[in-house]
Order: C-alpha cells, then sequence, then structure tokens
C-alpha cells in the first residue's frame, strides 16, 4: 500500500511544477506587471526603470520564476494593488467562506445522492424510480449557472425565503450564536443549488452499481442461503455498490472548484471565486496567479485522494 | 453480371453503424422528439439570422431602455434598448455555431492523441498520457479564463482556439483505452501479417470500429461545450460584447433589478440552453444505448 | 538449407514495476527454440498453454519482438530486430488464427477483408480485384455470392474459412497456423483441417501448426516439436514421437489422449498410473532446478530429447 501512496505522490510533483510553470507564464502573458498598480503615473519613466531593474522584472523568465516560485512556496504571493493588501492576507479571508460553502455542498450532494441513489437502484423500473431518473436526466444537462439563477429568482426574490447576497448579515458579531445562524442561512440556498446539480452524476453512478451488483453471482449466493432482503440490501449490495462512491469523492472536489466560481458570482457570496473574478476584472494579476496556482493545486490534490481512495477500496488496480 | 455487384446497396444485408444509430433514435420517442425540435431550431435560427440585421440589433436605443415585451419587441428590450428576441436568435447561432465548432476540432485533435497514443502503447503512448493526465487535472475553467484575458487580440477565432485548447484531452483518453483494447483483438494482428502499414491499420481498420462510440461522445460534448461557452459568456469571459450569445443575454441577470423585475431579458435565454442542452443530451444517450448492443431497446 | 530455419530464439519480455517503474524481472515466453521445416512438410508445435509455442509462431511472422536469435527462411534472416520484413517475405509467410471471431473486422464487408492483402501488394483493378475475391471464396468453400456480407453474417468454421481465404490471397509458401481450429465446434474442426490439408497439395504449401491437441498433430503433421515452459522438450517424425517417446514429459502427455474404445479403458488407466509414477519419479533428473528442460540431445538423426 505505501508504495502506491509514494508512486502517485511521485507522479504529483511534475504535476505541480507544470502548474506553477504554467500560472507563472498566463502571469506574464497578462497585461500590465507588479509595478503597474503600485505607480503613481506622474513618476519620472527613469524611476520606473530603476525600479523594474530593482524587482528583478528585467531579469531572464527563469530568474524571475524562481524568485517567485521560492516566495510563493512561503506563502509570499506578492500585493493586490486593489486592496493594498499581501495577496496571501486576502486569499486567507475569503478562503474559509469557500471552504464552508464546498463543505455545505458535499454534505448536502451526499444527503441527496444517497438515499436517492438506492431507491433508484433497489426498486428500478418502479415510478420511483423514473421520477429520480428524469431527475438526474434534467440535472445531467442544465447548466449549474442556470439553474443557481432559477432558484436565487425563485427562492431569493419572489419568495424572499433566503438571503440574495453575502455570506452574512452586516453587523453581526463574529461568536455569536446569531453569527453563526446567519452564515449557515446564508450558505444554504447557494450549497443547496449546487448540490442539487452536482449529486446527479453520484445519483446515477450509485443506481447503476446497485443494479450492477443485484445481478452478480455472490447476491444470489446469499439469497440462496436464506438471508433476508434487507440483509443482502445491507449487508452485501450496498457494501459493493458505495466504493465506487467513495473513489469519486476526490474528483467531487475537482468539480466543486468550477461550480464555486459560478455560484459565488450568482449569490455575490465573498469567496474565493467571487475575488478570482473581480481581481481579474480589475486586472489585479497577483491576487488572480495566486488563485489559478491555488485551485489547481486542490485538483491535483483530489485526484490524488480519489486515486489513493481506488486504490485502497480496488486491490486490481494498485500499483505494485 | 460483374458490374451489378458493385451497384447494389449493401444496407439491405446488413445494417450499417449509421443505420443502427438512426434506429434507435427513432424508437425512442423522447430522442425523436428531441431530434426534431433541435433539427427546427437549427433551421429557424440559422434561417432567421439571415434576414435579421446583426449591427441593427446590438444598437443602443435610448429611446426604448428595458421595455417588456410588446408587438413591436417580441420579448422585449434590454438595458440598451436592443431588442431581446433578435440577440436571442443571433445569440442561439453563435452559441451553436461555436459549440460544433469546439466539438469538432477537439473531436479531431482528441481522436487523433487518442488512436496514436493508444494504437502504439509504450513510450509513445506514456508520454501522451502524462501529458493528458496534466490537462485534466488543471481547473479548465480558471485557466481558460485566465487566458480569455491574456489574450491581446481576443475574438471569436481566439475564443474557440482557447477552448479547443483546453477540452480535446476527455475525448483523447477515451477513444486511447478503447484503441488499446481493439489492438489487441487479432484482425489488427492479421491486417499486419497481410502487410498493411500502421497508417493504414490505425484509420482503415481501427478507426471504423471506434466510429459509434466517436459519434456519442461529440454529441455529447456538444451539449458540454455549448454549456461552458455560454457559463464563460455569463460570467463575462466568453464572446465579445459585439457577439452576442445565449451566455451574453443571461448574465444581465447579474444585475439583480434584471433578474427580480425583468425576466423577459434573461429567461428566455436560460430556458433555451436548458432546453438545447436536453434536448442534445437526449439525443446522445439515445445514440449511447445504441453503440452499446447490451442497452439496446431492439 | 532448410526451408524455414530458426536458431537460438529468444523471446524476453519484462516485467514492470516499482516506484519508478523499472524492469524488475523477466519472463522468458521463449529460451532457445531451434526448429527447421521442410518445403512442404506440416510441423507441429504442441505444448500446453503458456508453453511459448504460440509465441514462437507469432516471433516468426514478426508479431512478437525478438529477443535474440534468428529465423532464416529459405536461408534469409527475416527478424532481425528494428528492421521491418523485406516485404517479398511478408508475402510469403502468412497467417491463420485462432479465433475466428476477432480475426475479422467486424465493420469490414468479406470483400475488404479478403482484398486487404491484394491491395498491399498488387495494384488491381476494382473489377479485377472483385474477380480474385470471388476466386479465392470459391476456392476454401464459400458462396462468391457472400462478398457484400459482414463477418457476423457467417458461421464459426464459415470464418475461419474466410481467414484462410485471406492467408493465401497472396500465395504464400508458409502458413503458420496458431489452434486454427480450438475455437470450432468439434464437428467442423475436422472438415477446416482436411479442407486445409487439401489447399496445402494444391497451392504446395508448407505448414506450421500450433496446436495443444495431439490427435490434431497427428492426423496433420510430419514433423513434430514439443514444448514446455518456452524450451524444446522433444521433436521428431510422428512416428519418433507417437511410437517411442524419450522424455517423460511426452509420454504423460501422450497418455493422456482419450480412447473412445472402452474396451481398452482399464488398459489406459493402467498406463497413466504407470506414466505417473515414472514421471513423479524422474521429475528431478529430467528438469533442471528452475523446472526447466535440459538441452535437446540427439537420439536418431530425425529425433531429439531433452534427455538428462
Amino acid at each position: 500500500m505505501w508504495k502506491t501512496v509514494a508512486r502517485r505522490t511521485v507522479i504529483m510533483i511534475p504535476q505541480i511544477f507544470l502548474l506553477s510553470i504554467l500560472v507563472f507564464l498566463l502571469a506574464k502573458a497578462m497585461p500590465g506587471d507588479a509595478l503597474t498598480g503600485l505607480l503613481d503615473p506622474s513618476i519620472d519613466p527613469a524611476a520606473i526603470e530603476a525600479q523594474r531593474e530593482r524587482l528583478g522584472l528585467n531579469n531572464p523568465w527563469y530568474v524571475q520564476y524562481w524568485d517567485w516560485i521560492t516566495k510563493a512556496v512561503q506563502g509570499d504571493f506578492g500585493q493586490s494593488f486593489r486592496f493594498k493588501l499581501p495577496v496571501a492576507e486576502l486569499i486567507g479571508q475569503r478562503m474559509m467562506n469557500t471552504i464552508w460553502l464546498s463543505l455545505a455542498t458535499l454534505v448536502l450532494t451526499y444527503l441527496i445522492a444517497i438515499p436517492l441513489g438506492i431507491i433508484s437502484g433497489r426498486y428500478h423500473d418502479t415510478w420511483a424510480d423514473r421520477f429520480i431518473t428524469g431527475y438526474t436526466y434534467l440535472g445531467f444537462a442544465a447548466p449549474l449557472f442556470i439553474f443557481a439563477l432559477l432558484m436565487l429568482w425563485v427562492f431569493g426574490f419572489h419568495f424572499g425565503w433566503f438571503p440574495t447576497e453575502g455570506s452574512v448579515t452586516p453587523g453581526t458579531k463574529p461568536g455569536t450564536w446569531a453569527y453563526a445562524a446567519s452564515k449557515i442561512y446564508h450558505i444554504l440556498l447557494p450549497a443547496l443549488s449546487m448540490a442539487l446539480i452536482t449529486t446527479v452524476t453520484t445519483v446515477q453512478l450509485l443506481r447503476s452499481e446497485i443494479i450492477d451488483t443485484k445481478q452478480k453471482d455472490f447476491i444470489t449466493t446469499a439469497r440462496a442461503k436464506g438471508a433476508s432482503e434487507s440483509r443482502v440490501y445491507n449487508r452485501h449490495i450496498l457494501r459493493n455498490s458505495m466504493l465506487p462512491i467513495a473513489a469519486f469523492f476526490g474528483y467531487e472536489i475537482t468539480g466543486l472548484i468550477g461550480g464555486t466560481v459560478f455560484i459565488e458570482s450568482i449569490f455575490s457570496y465573498p469567496g474565493m471565486g467571487e475575488l478570482f473574478l473581480s481581481s481579474i476584472s480589475l486586472r489585479d494579476f497577483s491576487v488572480v496567479t495566486a488563485l489559478v496556482l491555488l485551485y489547481g493545486a486542490a485538483s491535483i490534490l483530489g485526484a490524488l485522494i480519489s486515486d489513493l481512495i481506488l486504490g485502497i477500496v480496488d486491490p486490481r488496480i494498485r500499483i505494485k | 453480371m460483374g458490374n451489378t455487384y458493385g451497384k447494389r446497396p449493401e444496407a439491405d444485408r446488413s445494417p450499417s453503424g449509421w443505420r443502427i444509430l438512426w434506429r434507435e433514435i427513432v424508437r425512442d420517442k423522447v430522442a425523436l422528439a428531441s431530434f426534431i425540435f433541435l433539427g427546427l431550431v437549427f433551421l429557424a435560427v440559422y434561417g432567421v439570422s439571415l434576414v435579421l440585421d446583426q449591427k441593427q440589433i446590438v444598437t443602443v436605443d435610448l429611446f426604448a431602455l428595458n421595455q417588456p415585451p410588446s408587438a413591436d419587441f417580441w420579448l422585449g428590450t434590454d438595458y440598451g434598448g436592443r431588442d431581446v428576441f433578435g440577440q436571442l436568435i443571433i445569440g442561439t447561432r453563435n452559441s451553436l455555431s461555436i459549440g460544433i465548432i469546439v466539438t469538432l476540432l477537439t473531436g479531431l485533435i482528441g481522436v487523433l492523441v487518442g488512436l496514436v497514443s493508444g494504437y502504439f502503447g509504450g513510450t509513445v503512448d506514456n508520454v501522451f498520457m502524462r501529458f493528458v493526465d496534466f490537462f485534466m487535472i488543471l481547473p479548465t475553467l480558471m485557466v481558460v479564463i485566465a487566458f480569455v484575458t491574456a489574450v491581446p487580440k481576443y475574438g471569436v477565432v481566439s475564443f474557440s482556439l482557447i477552448m479547443t485548447a483546453f477540452l480535446w484531452m476527455g475525448i483523447a483518453r477515451l477513444i486511447r483505452s478503447k484503441a488499446l483494447q481493439e489492438r489487441e483483438l487479432d484482425y489488427v494482428q492479421a491486417s499486419r501479417t497481410v502487410g498493411s502499414s500502421h497508417f493504414k491499420i490505425m484509420f482503415a481498420q481501427v478507426l471504423p470500429n471506434l466510429s459509434s462510440i466517436i459519434i456519442v461522445t461529440m454529441t455529447l460534448n456538444l451539449a458540454a461545450n455549448i454549456g461552458l461557452e455560454s457559463g464563460l459568456s455569463f460570467l463575462g469571459f466568453g464572446f465579445p460584447e459585439s457577439t452576442p450569445s445565449l451566455g451574453t443575454l443571461v448574465s444581465y441577470a447579474r444585475n439583480p433589478q434584471t433578474l427580480e423585475f425583468r425576466w423577459w431579458i434573461w429567461l428566455p435565454a436560460s430556458v433555451l440552453i436548458l432546453v438545447l442542452m436536453l434536448c442534445i443530451n437526449n439525443v446522445g444517450q439515445a445514440l449511447k444505448r445504441a453503440a452499446d448492443a447490451r442497452q439496446r431497446r431492439g | 538449407m532448410p526451408f524455414l530455419e530458426v536458431n537460438d530464439l529468444l523471446v524476453h519480455y519484462p516485467v514492470r514495476g516499482g516506484i519508478f517503474n523499472r524492469k524488475q524481472r523477466v519472463v522468458k515466453a521463449v529460451d532457445g527454440v531451434h526448429l527447421a521445416i521442410e518445403q512442404g512438410q506440416t510441423y507441429g508445435l504442441v505444448g500446453e498453454s503458456g508453453s511459448g509455442k504460440t509465441t514462437t509462431g507469432r516471433a516468426i511472422i514478426g508479431l512478437s519482438p525478438i529477443t535474440s536469435g534468428s529465423v532464416l527462411f529459405q536461408g534469409r534472416d527475416i527478424a532481425r530486430s528494428g528492421t521491418r520484413m523485406p516485404p517479398a517475405v511478408r508475402r510469403d509467410i502468412q497467417m491463420i488464427f485462432q479465433d475466428p471471431y476477432s480475426s475479422l473486422n467486424p465493420k469490414k464487408r468479406v470483400l475488404d477483408i479478403v482484398a486487404e492483402p491484394l491491395r498491399n501488394f498488387e495494384k488491381l483493378s476494382a473489377q479485377e480485384e472483385k474477380r480474385r475475391v470471388r476466386q479465392l471464396l470459391e476456392q476454401v468453400g464459400l458462396s462468391a455470392e457472400s462478398i457484400y456480407k459482414y463477418p457476423h453474417e457467417f458461421s464459426g468454421g464459415q470464418r475461419q474459412r474466410i481467414g484462410i481465404a485471406r492467408a493465401i490471397a497472396l500465395k504464400p509458401k508458409l502458413i503458420i497456423a496458431d489452434e486454427p481450429v480450438s475455437a470450432l465446434d468439434v464437428s467442423v474442426q475436422a472438415q477446416v483441417l482436411n479442407f486445409m490439408k487439401d489447399i496445402q497439395k494444391e497451392l504446395q504449401l508448407t505448414y506450421l501448426l500450433i496446436s495443444h491437441d495431439l490427435g490434431i498433430i497427428k492426423h496433420m503433421c510430419n514433423f513434430i516439436g514439443i514444448m514446455y515452459k518456452g524450451r524444446y522438450v522433444e521433436q521428431g517424425t510422428t512416428a519418433d514421437i507417437f511410437e517411442n517417446p524419450q522424455h517423460i514429459y511426452t509420454k504423460r502427455l501422450l497418455s493422456a489422449i482419450p480412447d473412445l474404445d472402452p474396451s481398452k479403458r482399464e488398459k489406459l488407466a493402467k498406463l497413466r498410473g504407470a506414466v505417473n509414477a515414472e514421471y513423479e519419479q524422474f521429475h528431478g533428473s529430467y528438469f533442471d532446478d528452475e523446472g526447466l528442460a535440459h538441452p535437446l540431445k540427439a537420439i536418431t538423426k530425425t529425433h531429439s530429447a531433452a534427455l538428462p
């Protein structure tokens, strides 16, 4: 087992390296550099040139890359010219919001997927199954941003059941119960909107796994030996069908990254995705590159988690 | 006698791949309805947009801001007084066009890379697949958005190229795994022993066996690509302003006032995206069943 | 000079693994095979699955990479690693595959399948090509009308005949037949085998017949080689092998051939018991420390065995 982990982790290193180079080159390709935002336009060009030289902006790209990456590893991503704050600090403020949103979405995703998948798989070809399958069809086709927009329109604006923006009611004191309640209240509609769409693949996967497992010989054997129907389902079918779902977990993380960008933008939720979009519109590129790097690292980690779970679950694909 | 052989249609003897696919769509009433609907949308959108004047539609009209639907403006006007219905038609045309272009381009690259990689295996495969793995892991949305901002001369062409650059890996991976299975079959070995070149074997022998899976994947990808394009346009990183897409119309809803009170601007486009994607997916799923003999309905 | 001569053929496959995917050990699929076939002969290669007989056949025709050794076809080395087989030789050596289902491309019509070798080597007009394909189909006992059909419209035996039509399209000199009938119904096996014998006479073919079925081998072959774990155990004429087996492994194989005559059942069971006892007793001396056969020793001019 440790070999699988080791090998998979070894594969990760060049991926992260490549990612950092890509992000760096992207940053270089973007119009303007670290000085564009900092400087007063009235400063004399010669002074700017001196400043550029001092900051190493005239060095060859690999030297600049090395400077950038060594700082990035230490958590120094430069300054945001918009907020006049270190990028790391800025992201730190937003990161918790995105993590809470993602966690809530994940929890809701599985809370929806597991019962629906089990009902649909266990009683397949009944009306309940047809209804659930219809929902998954719809959810599979519907783009997240359209669905979220409709949810916001209907439940946020039309009925007014949920707040339509922000992550907490302004003026609430952190640490109080009211604060926590307000946070949960603000997170509910965005998380539900995302979960209702992302859960669809998991429902489909669980359903087909259960239907497949139902027809396997060992289930027939279990029945033949006189195991009760509930025992057959709980001990044999579910246990075997849940494994692929577990393995899918890491990829959910990757999927969430794209999702949160849309959701945070639509619900004006102050997370990293919203920060990413506003920074890119305002050309605050040091924030943008840091975020792309961070999101990329999260994706790589998600894939790693999935592969490792898959390795634990299915001994056949373990690396020998 | 000799000549009649060449002329005889062989379809009456055994159904070709295309026929099986078509038969499955016809049998599946929902898929057939979706297919017909898509055909009508196509005809309507491309037909009507020929008579519409795009310049006139995207021109700001200050005397007709945010008007609700009326006889003059079937779906009202937006904040710039532009006719929403006209934008809807042109937006659908643009969204469909770019969806198709990107799907074809990604399909072409993906099939080529996947086929070569899977057929040869070994080092070629290893190098290609490490590369593909890396791109698959990237947070596509962010990277595409970052590229869109980084590209100096931004337009429809560069937008489709950026989308293509980050979307061909899925199909490459799929085709590669199928090619890997195919090349183990004896017919590939047989072709080698009768002296066919690798090139001929890949494209004349193996590729036809992958055709149905390619069609299915490309259909499903078309829906996904239209979704991604409208999503990017919604966020403001898709088509440039002068070329409205369905996503552009939906993006007006990012203004809470528009979202709450002026449904005619964004709701029709949203519903149209939803319906288009649902229909394309329906057709794709029917094709998928046709391609997988075990699930065929008859 | 023999028609086909294989010298000290080695086919080794690396097994990779570990964190950096390094070569950890090798599987010796074929481990030092010598064989010689005369023109017009049928040479049978026998062994259990995993004995390397199929790999030997595939190495000769260039489908499996050769680690070392040489394959001389009419005195010409045709299997030097890294070089492509010369086209003239490619035409002369053809193969009949084991599985008639996977060896025909399901998306191609019979015309395209049988014409594939012709298209590669002969520039024929469409008319001429069709005429040749029809002729070939008739030669293998299929209706000339079937050229526009797809493989799935044929039975296993018919499909194998299509495979044979493809193999003989270029009028080859040597055909490697890898278990040509083992995927077929027993009732069809004899048909296909006898048909193979007929076209052998007609086209003066040389066969290398690979099989695990000693009955088929006895029926078809003049010369036999027996393989075990990548090495030769014994070789000789059909008479040498069937009437005077020397190696305990050969004896054991022969004793396992079923006999349809029930009156001999007891006698056969006794024989098997005796052979088994001998095998157990002498196993250590007939095989080396790794359980592999020793080098061959000549017994007569035609007969040799891996005796201790």
